[in-house]
């Protein structure tokens, strides 16, 4: 097959035979089969079901969903294949013999397939089964979008949708973004920083501070106005970066158009917002003005525009060079530098609700668009993969509810931080020190 | 190699039809190794591990019995029915029996041996990812894990729990 000693490449490449389709665009609602716990008593006419979902000379009679019976609490769960949107079993499959199909089915090409259970190795939840006598691997291909196990559940615990997000939260936030630029940057023209409105006083936190610091005077009308913002973050979270800050919406639009090439490591560090501020009201404190404040892109952001054009040259460059950070992450200033945000994070910290990921309907590793879309990558990953639902630190959170909003499955929700949620991590027995004389494979 | 091993290695090579092997090479080419490992050699192919038990080298010690996934590929194709699956299992058995376990890897949970190194350092490397806790579990447990992490409620009322526990009982 290889002519190696005359040099001569005669061997095909399974690249050649197989070539690996190339990221096709997946229908924006799959089918997926939902599976509601409560409900399962547990019966097993699933499994029989999908046993018998083909005649026997098509193959043996191999289900392709388990049903697991905890013995300690008598709890059910049904293990069949979520369909992936980014399929691992189909990466790790030596044969290439796992495709998704343009109606988003995951199947395995029987033609191809060696049983050799690499796919179940690959799945967080070892959904393609692999059978202990016969070896064969069984995996749910959803009865091509018409499931047997769905028609035959007596309790209905068991469902086949397609989803629906909510959608309408987004339309409700872009205007309010743009209202609140409007009307920061353009009507109350001389920023929020010190915006007054009538009765209405609005002070940006962090600028009392440094002024605190600048002045060592306690302006008790400063103080109340600076409180409305963090008495709105004790209640609703950060919803000031997320729905009002004029800067944050000029990130996102330009989030919309940029690509993303990331960061380095260096500047990845969500520590630095609270350095920042901490440097923002100690030079205030020494050098008796407000430097940050001169430079802040959101105060700046704010001034820019208007008959009182309070900016001098230098200044119009900074929040368009901050803006240009969006090429590294999306709001790549709001995670690691603003300290605006960080004051509000003091008091997110405390607040009074949490978003809560992997609620009973998430699916989990299969789906994550909530972490595709999360502006500040605070939805971690790893612990999707793992089946468990991440916590979400609400001092990071921006409240922009993109989550919420385009879950398909309602699996992303507001609570308020008492409430109880999805069982937490369990972790695994220490594991066993690697054994020394581990050769590298010849 | 002592006289017990020489009778279960005779045992195995009798039981999976390994005298049988007429090196047609078939299996190789349907072998799933060649794709997954690039120094893929015949050391470590199903024909050559057939011809190597063969002829009594000291195939046990070797790291290249763990490169197999226990795929049906070769067994499905051999025109002589030999079943290089179980022979590589028989392999493996023997192998542990004479201490040289350090090339598969236990689960976390329940300890046992679950996947061959060669073939985990060949998942984790197609994930990419850093790789998380459950590529250490056997399914079984990998399945139980998961589902205590996703029950919700438990679908019985605690005294409806009682009564079925009893009625499992009696």
């Amino acid at each position: 097959m290889l002519d190696r000693a005359n040099g001569v490449e005669t061997m095909i490449t399974m690249e050649e035979l197989r070539p690996r389709t190339g990221k096709r665009k997946l229908p924006r609602r799959p089918p997926v089969m939902l599976f509601d716990p409560a409900r399962c008593t547990g019966c097993g006419e699933c499994v029989t079901a999908c046993a018998n979902r083909h005649s026997l000379e098509d193959g043996p009679a191999v289900a392709a969903i388990r049903v697991l019976t905890a013995e300690k609490d008598g709890r059910n769960f049904a293990i069949y294949c979520q369909h992936c949107r980014d399929p691992l079993c189909m990466a790790v499959c030596p044969t290439r013999a796992i495709a998704k199909g343009e109606d988003g089915i995951v199947r395995i090409e029987r033609r191809l397939c060696t049983d050799c259970g690499l796919c179940a190795l690959a799945c967080p939840e070892a959904a393609p089964l692999k059978d202990p006598e016969t070896g064969r691997v069984e995996k749910c291909d959803l009865c091509n979008g018409d499931p047997a196990c769905v028609k035959q559940c007596p309790e209905k615990a068991l469902k086949l949708t397609r989803g629906k997000a909510f959608g309408w939260i987004r339309l409700l936030r872009w205007p309010v973004q743009a209202l609140a630029f409007f009307l920061l940057v353009m009507v109350f023209v001389g920023t929020f920083c010190y915006f007054r409105a009538g009765a209405v006083n609005l002070a940006c936190p962090t600028g009392f501070l440094q002024n605190l610091a600048s002045s060592r005077t306690l302006w008790l009308t400063g103080l109340g106005s600076a409180a409305i913002l963090m008495v709105l973050t004790l209640l609703l979270g950060r919803v000031f970066c997320g729905w009002i800050c004029p800067f944050g919406f000029l990130l996102d639009l330009v989030g919309k158009v940029t690509p993303t090439f990331g960061l380095p490591r260096f500047l990845k560090n969500r520590m630095i917002k609270y350095g920042v501020l901490a440097g923002a009201v100690g030079a205030s404190a020494g050098l008796g003005f407000q430097p940050f404040c001169t430079v802040c892109p959101i105060g700046s952001l704010c001034r820019s525009y208007g008959p009182n054009g309070l900016l001098a040259g230098v200044q119009m460059a900074i929040f368009p060079a901050v803006a240009a950070l969006e090429v590294g992450q999306r709001r790549s200033w709001c995670r690691y530098f603003c300290p605006v945000g960080a004051v509000l994070a003091l008091a997110a910290r405390m607040g009074l609700i949490k978003i809560v990921i992997g609620a009973r309907q998430c699916k989990k590793f299969s789906c994550m668009q909530c972490a595709d879309i999360c502006p500040t990558g605070i939805i971690d990953r790893e612990a999707l993969r793992e089946g468990i639902s991440p916590k979400i630190p609400m001092a990071e959170c921006l409240m922009c509810l993109r989550c919420v909003d385009q879950c398909p499955y309602g699996g992303a929700k507001i609570r308020f931080r008492w409430q109880k949620t999805a069982p937490g991590e369990e972790a695994l027995p220490a594991a066993p020190p690697p054994p020394a004389g581990q050769a590298a494979r010849p | 190699m002592s006289e017990s091993l020489k009778a279960k290695m005779d045992a195995i090579l009798t039981a999976t039809g390994a005298r049988g092997c007429v090196e047609c090479g078939k299996c190789v080419a349907a072998c799933p190794m060649v794709e997954m490992y690039p120094d893929f050699r015949w050391e470590m192919s199903p024909r050559g591990i057939i011809r190597r038990a063969l002829t009594d080298d000291d195939l046990l010690q070797d790291p290249a019995i763990w490169c197999c996934t226990g795929c049906n590929a070769g067994t499905d194709v051999c025109p002589e029915g030999v079943s290089c699956r179980d022979l590589i299992q028989g392999l493996r058995r023997l192998a542990v029996e004479t201490g040289r376990d350090d090339q598969i890897r236990p689960c976390a949970i329940c300890g046992t041996p679950f996947v061959p190194r060669p073939v985990e350092a060949f998942v984790q490397a197609r994930l990419g990812h850093p790789a998380g806790d459950y590529l250490a579990t056997c399914a079984v447990c990998r399945q139980h894990r998961y589902a205590r992490h996703n029950a919700g409620a438990p679908s019985l009322r605690p005294d409806q729990q009682q009564e079925q526990r009893k009625h499992d009982a009696g």
